[in-house]
């Protein structure tokens, strides 16, 4: 075989892949971008080229509560998520039988679905019939059930709580594995220096972890900013939008007011956040990708 | 002031015992080597001697004071680990720094005492630079640094040398022993090299399986091996053992053959392992026939083993001989360079 005849070979190889890439991710990309160029008036066509569905956005009064809820969706959950994972990563890196049982069960949030999630969180939080509830009054916290969903303040960091137990599992597993592979020389070494547990893990395991830090962060706020059954289904974005997210309204406006005009202008603000989470991400560890992906 | 002494030391893991209880005096400013095969216990010796591993039982002691209950950090003892354990992500500066600014030491002062310690291992170009981009000699400098800023009273080093290449190795054993001489600081080196521990050691520990073979200076080991172990891993190329037995005061081999007189001491038709190095078996006139089956010429020396009274014989000499597979030679022990070895045992017999 000549080398001709061998790159050949390697775009028939990677053709399916590049199709599926521009049928499935290209391709709706493209049509959400022209999508919210194109005005829309009881889902028939009106005009290609004008920025009415991103006016309407601005104009629209929900729209600044949904930014609020997003940021603190995101933003919160991503942190609380890798805090929380940090910590209980650190905790599972300690060899010990519990922390090897521990280390398989605290997948569990993670292989159920998500459905099944948000319905038993919607009931376990339920304003009178939740166990959560139930159980503060017994214990004597509350005087009544408190209506952890049905409170527009307490509803969005209520969201942040069920999403920190579903995805912080594998993000500790991650840190974990992660801390496991500090070699080991390094943290004898940091002994003999002197350095006490604290001084150890901010001067060698930090440093050390750093790559995987960063990754797991940039990839948990990418799942967040996905995540939508969650939200939808616990609250739907109620009472009365105090829990609208950009993935629940992009989809509330899309298919079920069908403003697919204003729905693809809000897509198209959310692929822009990504593109700069993505983007952050490359720029932090632009170093790590050139020496192979270790410091 | 830096002399340890360790007393019964004592290690298990489990119902696994791997040390069995070792004694050892270390004086102030002495270069002491452990050496031994892998899975010997040496290196746990070492960090237990750190502090890195707890001791099961026995008690150690640095200037006559207990530290077995102090942390690493306490017992003033520094080490260099086999693959350098630097901190990727500081300098050689900040590598080297780093235990002082754990101390909480000044910045002018950890400044000072970095510079001191580069320039001593010229490594003074080097301090700004990060241990990714430096060679393994470098790196292994830097390890020393960080060792030599603390000012300990005693330097554990767990084979340091095992991962640079064979010239560097040679370079480094020096290096290390002119930073001994220099500093006159207590050393307890481990490796599994004797060439590295025959060269370097005030004093060589051999370690096999837990137990303390033998300790003794250098050519003590080489001239007066306590046992079969310690004769057979002490010098390179190794030791040849040849069933004996004592016949008018010979050493006579399996075919009869006399090798050499035996050593004084020995019971009349006492059947023991002779132990003959290499380069003590001389080519001569009259002597134990035997039949050359490999020649092997390394320039400074010709090694050639023969085939002695059914037993495979190495012999190492400076001498030109010029001989072929299948040649027929006389071979001869020089004088008073037999060693004997109780068959059963393995011990020094004479």
């Amino acid at each position: 075989m000549n080398r001709r005849s061998d790159a050949w070979l390697a775009y028939f190889m990677i053709f399916p892949v590049v199709a599926a890439v521009l049928a499935f991710v290209l391709g709706p990309t493209w049509d959400v971008a022209t999508l919210s160029l194109t005005q829309f008036v009881m889902g028939q066509e009106r005009g290609f080229g004008t920025l009415a569905n991103f006016r309407a956005l601005w104009a629209d009064p929900i729209f600044p509560t949904v930014v609020r809820n997003t940021v603190i969706w995101i933003l919160g959950g991503t942190l609380f998520c890798v805090v929380t994972g940090l910590a209980v990563g650190t905790f599972l890196a300690i060899d010990s039988k519990m922390t090897t049982a521990l280390r398989a069960l605290i997948l569990l949030p993670w292989v159920l679905p998500d459905v099944v999630t948000a319905m038993a969180w919607k009931w376990m939080l339920h304003g009178q019939v939740g166990v959560i509830g139930d159980a503060f009054t017994r214990t004597g916290l509350t005087e009544k059930p408190i209506s952890f969903l049905g409170d527009p303040n307490l509803v969005m960091w209520m969201l942040v709580v069920v999403l920190v137990w579903r995805k912080m599992p594998l993000v500790a597993l991650i840190l974990c594995a992660a801390i496991r592979s500090v070699p080991a020389e390094q943290i004898e070494a940091s002994r003999m220096d002197g350095a006490n547990a604290r001084q150890r893990f901010r001067h060698v395991i930090l440093p050390n972890i750093a790559f995987s830090l960063t990754a797991v962060t940039v990839i948990s706020m990418i799942w967040i900013t996905a995540e939508f059954t969650l939200p939808w289904v616990m609250t739907g974005g109620g009472p009365a939008n105090a829990s609208q997210i950009m993935s629940t309204y992009i989809y509330q406006q899309s298919f079920t007011f069908f403003n697919w005009g204003v729905g693809s202008a809000m897509s198209v603000v959310n692929l822009g956040f990504l593109i700069c989470v993505v983007g952050l991400y490359l720029y932090v560890n632009r170093r790590s990708w050139a020496a192979g992906g270790s410091k | 002031m830096g002399s340890v002494a360790l007393r019964e030391i004592r290690k298990s893991y489990g119902a696994v015992e791997v040390l069995h209880g070792i004694d050892l005096d270390v004086a102030d400013g002495e270069f002491v080597v452990l050496v031994g095969p892998s899975g010997c216990g040496k290196s746990t010796l070492l960090r237990s001697l750190a502090g890195l591993e707890t001791i099961s039982g026995g008690e150690i002691s640095i200037d006559g004071a207990s530290i077995v209950h102090l942390p690493p950090k306490s017992r003033d003892i520094a080490m260099v680990f086999q693959n350098y354990a630097l901190y990727p992500h500081m300098n050689v500066a900040e590598n080297m720094g780093f235990a002082l600014k754990m101390a909480k030491v000044s910045k002018p002062e950890i400044d000072a005492k970095v510079r001191k310690a580069a320039e001593i291992l010229s490594l003074t170009p080097l301090l700004e630079r990060y241990p990714k981009q430096l060679s393994g000699g470098q790196r292994q400098r830097v390890a020393m640094g960080r060792a030599i800023v603390r000012d300990p009273k005693v330097f554990l080093f767990d084979e340091p040398l095992s991962n640079l290449d064979a010239a560097l190795r040679v370079q480094m054993r020096a290096e290390i022993k002119e930073l001994h001489q220099r500093l006159g600081t207590t050393i307890v080196y481990v490796t599994h090299d004797q060439i590295e521990a025959m060269t370097m050691a005030d004093k060589i520990v051999v370690m096999k399986d837990g137990h303390v073979e033998q300790i003794g200076a250098p050519l003590e080991l080489y001239d007066c091996p306590a046992n079969r172990f310690v004769a057979g891993f002490i010098g390179s190329p190794a030791m040849n053992f040849i069933p004996a037995r004592v016949q008018n005061g010979q050493a006579l081999l399996a075919d009869g053959t006399a090798l050499a007189p035996a050593p004084a001491g020995l019971a009349e038709g006492l059947a023991f392992v002779a132990g003959v190095r290499p380069e003590h078996l001389m080519v001569t006139e009259q002597g134990a026939a035997a039949t050359v089956t490999l020649v092997e010429p390394t320039g400074a020396e010709i090694q050639f083993v023969v085939d002695l009274a059914g037993t495979s014989v190495l012999v190492s000499t400076r001498d030109r001989v010029n001989l072929r597979h299948g040649d027929r030679v006389s071979l001869a022990v020089e004088p008073g360079r037999l060693h004997a070895f109780d068959t059963e045992t393995g011990q020094r017999l004479g």
